[in-house]
């Protein structure tokens, strides 16, 4: 079976951000891998490793996410194709995810994985949009995924919003992944090592027939700046014996919050 | 009249509080932006629920009622919203921001090939579409987002916005659901819904989340009790739904559910900014952490330092005693 992954370079969302004239900059300035799309490589090489089969790895972006994919061929996967753009800025997941279908409507696969969103923007979009140019089934949010590869079918364990809803795909079909899925695993130094001498097919946006600036003028969303967090009023600690503490709250429950 | 379609999610026999809020806002944009206010309800017995769409300013409901919609599955859903969009003639396609919306709303946009602002904490309706500001990188910042396109689709998180009620009398259309099942690729095999789950944790008034100071059994024991007190629902940090402690249906944050009751109790929890991001909206928060620098403090109403069992034993106690 074919597990192809769709996988994001992202800003480090750990390290400190600033606001300067309404855009964000980092001092670190460092990328990395997406942890929803490191997920999804994560559960893809755990399923191929049991059942047979390989994982390819699909980003778009700029020349600087190589780093990202070599990352993810140093965690097992066997091949990469680098959609490669000439601008640095982002596009909107809907223009994502329509590049990502030209690239597929040519592609061989049984299973596309995503990651559920991505730490950066937390949109969540781009996988169900993506199984809809390609008309697959598909299913977000998974948590759990098992393959029977007699029947050809994909089970996803996803977190709905009542309980754990367990759906059958038959394949092809497309899954979104939850970082509660797995723990992704760390590079070995041969991984790191094998992972210099693996193909990455790197395609232009011509070479699946689009155009970069047309894609950019049909951009249905923008960005038009980012803003501080609206300030929480501060509230109060309390301090003393717990005694103390929790007649204290009951009284402010009683007397300001009106909930007792 | 060009309109604004809010699409009310129900579950259990009632229609979200997420969607009222929803709702709510978007009779205030209708209203000032001139535009009629529709909503859809998608159910297996949609008529149920037109009452309360009555109630909160809908001037039009569209019902679709269908055996399928009686458990959440995709394919289904994003047909049965594609027709109410058609149908209504909406520019503005609102809904709450929830796992069955996030699971279809980009398929969606990409169907009716529109513009779409998920998960946004505020929306207005402009002459020329809509803006909205959403949280990023990790909810430690606000993304100010705008689209022009001639339909745009919103998700709002739950809490963004107070419930008001407008009676109206509506007019009701039934649509009959267009929907060929051999489109329906996927099967749903089984719910498995977490355990005790008695109160529907994203809608509760009252949550009492445990963290990771909430080491066993007995720890999660007072937890239980101190929301059966107020009737309220249990929740949970990331740490102690994969340590295991805790079901991952009761996850709260960036990952997990976002809530926003009127009283939160967060127990033994830091306050991780992925966690902060899921409750932050809450009315009143209180903090218990025996730690006094944790970052929960800053985002409490009362914070309560020192050992959790103590003061939750006390608590439980006095909080009995306050309601007998």
């Amino acid at each position: 079976m074919k597990f192809s992954v769709c996988i994001k370079q992202v800003p480090d969302v750990t390290a400190p951000i600033q606001i300067k004239d309404g855009q964000l900059t980092q001092d670190t300035n460092r990328l990395v891998l997406d942890a929803y799309s490191a997920s999804a490589v994560e559960e893809s090489l755990v399923l191929t490793e049991k059942h047979g089969g390989d994982v390819e790895v699909v980003s778009v972006g700029p020349d600087k996410v190589k780093e990202t994919i070599r990352k993810a061929l140093a965690m097992g996967a066997g091949s990469a194709v680098h959609i490669q753009t000439e601008t640095e800025e982002s596009f909107d997941s809907a223009t994502y995810a329509k590049v990502l279908a030209a690239y597929y409507k040519d592609a061989g696969y049984d299973v596309i994985a995503v990651g559920k969103q991505s730490q950066d923007s937390d949109a969540g979009l781009t996988g169900s949009m993506l199984a809809a140019h390609l008309d697959l089934p598909y299913a977000t949010n998974a948590v759990g995924l098992e393959y029977d590869a007699d029947a050809k079918k994909l089970t996803v364990t996803r977190q709905g919003d009542s309980g754990q809803e367990i759906i059958e795909l038959p394949v092809p079909c497309l899954v979104s992944c939850s970082n509660d899925m797995n723990d992704p695993r760390i590079p070995s130094l041969k991984g790191i090592m094998k992972s210099k001498k693996k193909p990455v097919d790197v395609k232009s946006l011509s070479d699946l027939g689009l155009d970069e600036s047309e894609l950019k003028s049909a951009m249905k969303t923008e960005v038009l700046g980012y803003e501080e967090l609206p300030e929480r009023e501060p509230g109060e600690k309390f301090d003393g014996e717990p005694e103390e503490q929790v007649l204290k709250l009951i009284e402010k429950f009683k007397n300001e919050a009106g909930v007792l | 009249m060009s309109s604004i379609l809010v699409y009310l999610a129900t579950s259990g026999g009632s229609v979200k509080r997420s969607s009222l809020e929803v709702l709510s806002h978007a009779k205030k944009e209708a209203d000032s932006a001139g535009l009629s206010l529709n909503t859809v309800i998608v159910d297996d017995s949609a008529a149920d629920f037109v009452d309360v769409a009555k109630k909160h300013g809908a001037q039009k409901v569209y019902t679709i009622s269908n055996s399928l919609f009686e458990n959440h599955l995709n394919t289904p859903l994003i047909a049965a919203l594609e027709q109410a969009v058609k149908e209504s003639g909406a520019r503005v396609l609102a809904m709450p921001s929830m796992e069955a919306t996030k699971d279809i709303l980009g398929a969606l946009a990409a169907k009716l090939d529109s513009g779409v602002l998920p998960d946004v904490a505020e929306f207005s309706v402009t002459d020329s579409g809509v803006d909205g500001v959403r949280p990023v990188m990790a909810a430690k910042v606000h993304q100010k987002v705008r689209s022009t396109a001639d339909l745009v689709l919103v998700s709002v998180r739950s809490g963004s916005y107070d419930v008001d009620e407008n009676e109206t009398d509506a007019e009701v259309s039934n649509l009959t659901f267009d929907f060929d099942e051999a489109n329906l690729k996927a099967t749903l095999k089984e719910i498995v819904s977490s355990s005790g789950e008695g109160v529907d944790l994203s809608e509760a008034p009252v949550v009492v989340a445990g963290g990771r100071g909430v080491k066993d059994e007995e720890g999660k024991q007072m937890i239980e009790e101190l929301a059966s007190l107020f009737n309220g629902a249990v929740g949970a940090s990331r740490a102690v739904t994969e340590s295991g402690l805790f079901p991952a249906t009761t996850q709260i944050g960036q990952t997990g559910k976002v809530v926003s009751p009127q009283l939160y109790f967060a127990v033994g929890i830091s306050g991780a900014i992925q966690h902060i991001a899921g409750m932050s909206n809450s009315k009143t928060i209180v903090a218990i952490n025996k730690d006094p620098d944790a970052p929960i403090f800053e985002y409490a109403t009362y914070g309560l330092v020192g050992d959790l069992y103590k003061i939750l034993t006390m608590l439980i106690e006095e909080v009995k005693k306050a309601k007998s």
